[in-house]
């Protein structure tokens, strides 16, 4: 009986706990309001001013820089010392569980008051109706501190819905010695950018034989979803800077279209690149390119100057960390060459703090609050800090103001930041004027057309006018001839 | 008579109820409330949500739509071939290597058939994440590359392992079939070890050979264990994302898209829940046809 009555109590607590995390409150659980009652937010709102309680603000963080997440510990003590209302509560996650974390807080219908993510993933939230419009909870002056072209990027219609960090170009770099070798010059090319002709050219004077090893002229890391970045940057010198034209029509249809995918494939007919290249991934792309096994490489960032230098000194010193049968590397950052019908346009990859809400009729003092920490956690001493780390210069002017007052990083190349700040200048404008219906079926097109056939094509397995003909395909049976660009 | 019948099984009925039955509904119920609320519920919900536009914030009823998008699509259906493709291939192949090896283990010492275990085992305790950078490490697509080292000692050029379509599926298939050996072995390995031994004396007297053996005694014995790995094997196969997710992400020209990566996709990556939910339903219904097909042809002659 002793036994029966143990086993009974065990199935009790066990059952008692199955059911524990299914209990929820009904302020959390619930998102319509009952009759005749007050939104459960303004009621908090209200109670918390009445209390003299801090409105929380909460924030989910990734590694933005490689100090960050030490750093803000003491970003969030400074504020909420300053700001007597306000408690700021942040999550940190790694970049790999970050979107996975949002996305799992978004779709249960709670996700943090702010949270850091990329530009393009803006229309994703504002269409699942959750990303706050925070253009009028804060005077213009803070609007203004960020550049007005960058600052686009986290727009849509009227609306802002964040704020950018930095705004990272995504072009290709080489490695400085190969590139003198092979009679490149790439200070001019820094300043005056380069036609796609010049580039073919260039890149197969880069070519040669090492023993068993080919060094070759451009490498690309393609292998996966990665092959989407070499379509996306390179795309945007070919004339066509976004998948709408201004008059919203379809741009991929473009006959331009046609000669880019033709040019792509004969780098890789050349010998230039490696034939494998679709099978390529990030990590395989930099050992090349610190083992002098590739004289230029992309995606290129600007902290990959860093992390060259970082691997020449550990060279240099001896140390058994730096990459096994790594060479000396000094990083050159190049601009991507310009195609036929082209003009030199750089990816800007703009990251930085969106807000969202997870009520439909959320408290107004709250989302005030919101855009105020949005805004701390986006400009000043924070900025500055970051974008120097990343070796980027702040998209806002208390970040640069900040930013000047911060000793110089040591060996600097500065023709490299020179570039850099020049192709920032060139960055294709975003395009809130996309709406986010017509923006997901390009991205649809994107991912089940373009990717596949473009891995395709630097496979060497379908043609440039087979991929061109999917696309034309996909285009008119998603948008309609009517609204596609036909030249 | 009937009536005196039904009563006594009646009161029967009640007393068993009473003393006994009462304390397995007990126990029953603590996997029966897992059952209802990890498995029953997230079922009934995607079924709910498949004829809906999902939103937090509020979901907007599409009626069919989410399944007349999904029969549409050309690529669900690229996805279902290719599942079906990596199923057919890994499972039996996964199993006749498993079955092999088990066979191969048996003879030695309990120690050494650990040792063996324990070896072939490793790979399903390791991270999948790990595995797949050792996995692209061996399909590093240049001439220096492990596998194709290895392939050129035998004047074989290098091959696009992973970027190629006409190798790709091939890459994750081989990846699967030896990262799901240890637990096939360990499955049969304990299925052997229950063979009375004097079925292998009887054979011995009979003058039977090794290969007359396993196909008269071993293979009729281990049939029951077969059945069930090839069945949980095509459900597991029919399931598929993670070699997919982390070694092509569905490429090339989608020649590795699954059914699972494509319903992932359409979830988490553009928040189509209404869709993916239509998908995993239809995925659902699609292997409980082969699951029913495989045992229904497979275990009319297995003794138990």
């Amino acid at each position: 009986m002793q036994k029966r009555a143990i086993a009974l109590l065990m199935s009790v607590v066990m059952t008692a706990g199955l059911l524990v995390g299914c209990g929820g409150s009904s302020s959390s659980g619930s998102t319509e309001p009952s009759a005749g009652t007050e939104p459960v937010a303004a009621q908090e709102g209200e109670t918390k001013q009445e209390s003299g309680e801090k409105d929380v603000v909460t924030a989910l963080l990734p590694p933005v820089s490689g100090t960050y997440q030490e750093k803000i510990t003491s970003y969030i003590e400074a504020f909420n010392s300053e700001n007597e209302n306000i408690e700021i509560q942040v999550t940190t996650a790694s970049w790999e569980d970050m979107t996975q974390k949002l996305d799992v807080q978004v779709n249960a219908g709670s996700p943090p008051d702010i949270a850091f993510i990329g530009s393009d993933g803006v229309s994703k939230y504002l269409d699942m109706g959750m990303a706050v419009d925070i253009s009028q909870y804060l005077p213009a002056e803070k609007m203004e501190d960020f550049d007005e072209g960058v600052l686009k990027y986290f727009c849509n219609g009227d609306g802002i819905y964040g704020f950018p960090a930095y705004c990272e170009v995504q072009c290709i770099g080489g490695n400085r010695e190969m590139l003198e070798a092979a009679g490149i010059d790439w200070k001019a090319v820094q300043q005056n950018g380069w036609t796609y002709d010049e580039f073919r050219e260039a890149i197969k004077k880069g070519v040669k034989q090492d023993g068993d090893k080919t060094v070759y002229g451009f490498l690309f890391a393609c292998s996966g979803v990665a092959a989407k970045d070499y379509f996306g940057i390179f795309v945007k010198n070919a004339g066509m800077p976004a998948a709408f034209d201004k008059d919203l029509k379809y741009a991929y249809t473009s006959s331009k279209m046609l000669s880019f995918l033709q040019d792509i494939r004969a780098m890789i007919d050349d010998g230039s690149m490696p034939k494998e290249l679709s099978g390529i991934d990030a990590g395989k792309r930099w050992n090349m390119m610190l083992t002098g096994q590739t004289m230029i490489t992309g995606k290129g960032l600007s902290s990959f100057e860093k992390s060259a230098y970082d691997n020449t000194a550990l060279l240099n010193a001896g140390d058994p960390n730096a990459v096994e049968d790594s060479i000396p590397v000094e990083y050159i950052v190049l601009p991507v060459p310009v195609f036929d019908g082209g003009m030199q346009q750089a990816q800007g990859a703009v990251d930085g703090y969106i807000c969202l809400t997870g009520e439909k009729d959320p408290d107004e003092q709250h989302l005030k609050n919101v855009a105020e920490v949005a805004y701390f956690l986006a400009s000043g001493q924070r900025a500055a800090e970051t974008c120097q780390e990343l070796y980027l210069k702040p998209v806002c002017e208390t970040g640069r103001t900040e930013y000047e007052k911060l000793p110089a990083i040591p060996d600097k190349n500065e023709d490299n930041t020179a570039a850099v700040e020049f192709l920032t200048t060139q960055v294709a404008e975003a395009r809130p004027d996309i709406p986010a219906e017509l923006g997901a079926k390009a991205i649809r097109i994107e991912d089940e057309v373009i990717l596949p056939k473009f891995q395709g094509l630097l496979a060497g397995e379908i043609t440039p006018e087979e991929m061109y003909e999917a696309i034309v395909s996909a285009g008119h049976e998603t948008f309609g001839e009517d609204g596609c660009v036909a030249d | 008579m009937k009536a005196m019948n039904k009563a006594i099984k009646g009161r029967q009925s009640r007393k068993v109820f009473k003393k006994e039955m009462m304390w397995s509904y007990l126990f029953i119920l603590v996997p029966l409330c897992t059952f209802t609320i990890f498995t029953l519920y997230p079922v009934l919900s995607a079924a709910i949500t498949s004829f809906q536009k999902y939103r937090p914030l509020g979901s907007e009823w599409v009626r069919f739509d989410n399944y007349i998008n999904t029969f549409k699509s050309n690529l669900f259906f690229k996805a279902l071939k290719n599942t079906f493709v990596y199923s057919v291939i890994t499972v039996p192949v996964s199993m006749l290597l498993s079955f092999s090896i088990s066979i191969m283990i048996i003879p030695f010492r309990r120690k050494v058939q650990s040792a063996f275990k324990a070896a072939f085992y490793l790979p399903a305790i390791a991270s999948g994440v790990a595995l797949s950078f050792v996995w692209k490490w061996i399909y590093d697509p240049l001439p220096t590359g492990l596998l194709n080292s290895v392939l050129g000692v035998f004047g074989i050029s290098n091959q696009n392992w992973l970027g190629s379509s006409k190798t790709a599926m091939a890459s994750l298939i081989i990846m699967a079939v030896f990262a799901g050996l240890g637990q096939n072995i360990i499955i049969y390995i304990a299925a052997l070890l229950g063979i009375d031994s004097t079925y292998y004396e009887a054979a011995d007297i009979d003058g039977a050979g090794f290969f007359q053996k396993v196909r008269y005694v071993v293979w009729p014995m281990v049939k029951p264990t077969t059945v069930f790995l090839s069945i949980t094997g095509v459900i597991n196969g029919f399931q598929s994302f993670q070699n997919a997710y982390l070694m092509t992400g569905g490429g090339p020209d989608n020649a590795t898209t699954m059914a699972g990566l494509l319903i992932f996709n359409r979830a988490f990556k553009y928040f189509e829940y209404g869709e993916a939910c239509a998908q995993a339903l239809l995925l659902a219904g699609i292997i409980a046809i082969f699951a029913v097909m495989q045992f229904k042809l497979s275990s009319s002659d297995v003794e138990y």
